[in-house]
């Protein structure tokens, strides 16, 4: 799981062009709204890499498309490392 | 000559174009009722303008962004804002006896006064918010925004559920856009769109006109009025990106004083500028966003690059970029080097400003603050059969 949530800020850091001091801050209850300031952009890239990396089943936009407003704005990053464990395959194995 | 009462929000950018509207009727004869904050309202109203008054009431900042912004719009502006003008509308109505009431799509108390008495309505929509469902892939947000609707339906002492979208009045929706923007978006069929609305607003600060140099090609930079510490931190990305390139453009940037350290010749910064009688001098605008900036802007032909920050800023980037009017870049993380590039994409490459004239054409052929008169001034004339039956019907 640490490693996956490591790949996962490394994406994240990949869709925003942000650099390493920025990774290094970021937490499994950091936020994706509130806290990286993430734009619709950069999600629907976050979303389009985790589903080239981890497979058709990962569908974060799909995801957030099922969630209600006030989980939007509490969707963190370890929910989304959590989500991918639950739905990704890495080389042909179950990620989680 | 008809009687209609309008009801915006406490803000420039939804009372400037609604204000347009406002003195477009009065110079044709009808007369106008404002309810609202005097003090905010009377530099922008004609002078035999009434106005109902409502105090006006300092909310919560708006320094949110995202899906936190569209939170606290709702909780922390839309909904107090209703129930603290509703009883103020509602004694307006019934002093004034308008034939027409004409309530922004944020302004919901008009939506729910105009229930109450029947009366017939206009929705007026000044920014891009509420008109295209932008939330129509986020099902549950938009029934959560629904939700909002019905509480303040039942606040208001209404029974049962509103019968329709609080936001569209089943009789009429201004739109100060154009569908060469809102493209195939879904709307509702009485959307009437007219453009940019700017007839009789008064004119705007000095400006030093002897220093713009004909040799160098202009470019204005606008963000509105913000009070977040990222917005200092976007104008100096901003003007590190222009910082190599005063042999070919000048920037004139919009900005409290001191926002800017130390600019370069080429960069100049003042705290206001007369917006309107600059554009035609203009080769690119760099803006967040805001419907009335855009508008404005394309009305005279100048293609954007445009950083939106909430609200319905990023609907009108994507908007914009769609007509190929425009590039949108990111308001937090947009690096100078991104900047730069997109600045100058929007001056080197023609398309951008054929596009941006593609749309601008379409604007001003919709008839802007004269347009949105005459359909009020329609629907305040005397229904005929069918339309009272409908009308009837619609406020049963």
């Amino acid at each position: 799981m640490n490693e996956l949530f490591a790949e996962i800020v490394a994406l994240l850091r990949d869709v925003t062009g942000e650099d390493a001091e920025w990774m290094a801050g970021i937490q499994p209850a950091t936020t994706l709204d509130g806290d990286l300031m993430l734009e619709s952009v950069e999600l629907t890239a976050l979303s389009a890499a985790l589903q080239r990396r981890y497979g058709p089943g990962v569908d974060l936009a799909g995801y957030v498309a099922g969630l209600d407003i006030d989980q939007i704005i509490g969707l963190t990053v370890g929910e989304v490392a959590e989500y991918v464990a639950a739905h990704g395959i890495r080389a042909g194995e179950v990620v989680g | 000559m008809s009687r209609f009462l309008f009801l915006s929000l406490p803000l420039a950018g939804h009372v400037n174009p609604m204000a347009a509207v406002s003195r477009t009727l009065v110079q044709q004869g009808h007369e106008v009722a404002w309810a609202g904050s005097e003090s905010f309202l009377r530099p922008l109203l004609a002078d035999d303008t009434t106005v109902y008054p409502i105090g006006l009431r300092l909310h919560r900042g708006q320094s949110d962004l995202g899906m936190t912004a569209t939170r606290s719009r709702w909780e922390g502006y839309i909904v107090p804002h209703c129930r603290f003008t509703r009883p103020a509308v509602e004694q307006a109505v019934q002093a004034y006896r308008p034939d027409v009431m004409v309530v922004d799509q944020h302004a919901v108390a008009g939506a729910l006064v105009a229930h109450r008495h029947g009366l017939r309505w206009a929705s007026a929509a000044p920014t891009s918010m509420e008109l295209t469902r932008p939330y129509r892939a986020l099902p549950k947000v938009e029934s959560w925004i629904h939700g909002q609707l019905a509480a303040m339906w039942t606040a208001a002492g209404l029974s049962g559920t509103p019968p329709h979208d609080l936001r569209f009045s089943p009789h009429l929706v201004i739109a100060f856009s154009s569908k060469a923007l809102t493209g195939t978006a879904p709307l509702p069929e009485n959307v009437e769109f007219v453009g940019a609305a700017v007839a009789g607003r008064p004119p705007g600060a000095d400006f030093p006109w002897e220093r713009l140099d004909p040799g160098r090609r202009h470019v204005l930079v606008t963000m509105g009025t913000l009070s977040m510490d990222i917005a200092k931190d976007f104008y100096e990305r901003m003007v590190a990106a222009l910082r190599s390139l005063g042999d070919r453009l000048q920037a004139i940037v919009v900005a409290p004083e001191g926002t800017v350290a130390d600019p370069p010749e080429h960069v100049m910064v003042f705290p206001q500028v007369p917006m309107l009688d600059l554009l035609p001098r203009l080769d690119a605008v760099v803006s967040h966003g805001g419907l009335n900036t855009v508008c404005e802007t394309l009305s005279h032909d100048v293609p954007l690059v445009i950083a939106p920050i909430k609200g319905d800023q990023p609907i009108n980037a994507a908007q914009v970029a769609a007509a190929g009017a425009g590039i949108r870049v990111r308001y937090v993380r947009a690096t100078p080097e991104e900047l730069r590039t997109a600045v100058l994409a929007v001056l080197d490459d023609p398309t951008y400003r054929a596009a941006a004239a593609r749309v601008g054409e379409s604007l001003r052929a919709a008839g802007g603050a004269s347009a949105a008169a005459r359909h009020l001034a329609l629907l305040a004339q005397p229904v005929s059969s069918l339309r009272q039956t409908e009308l009837r019907t619609t406020d049963a």
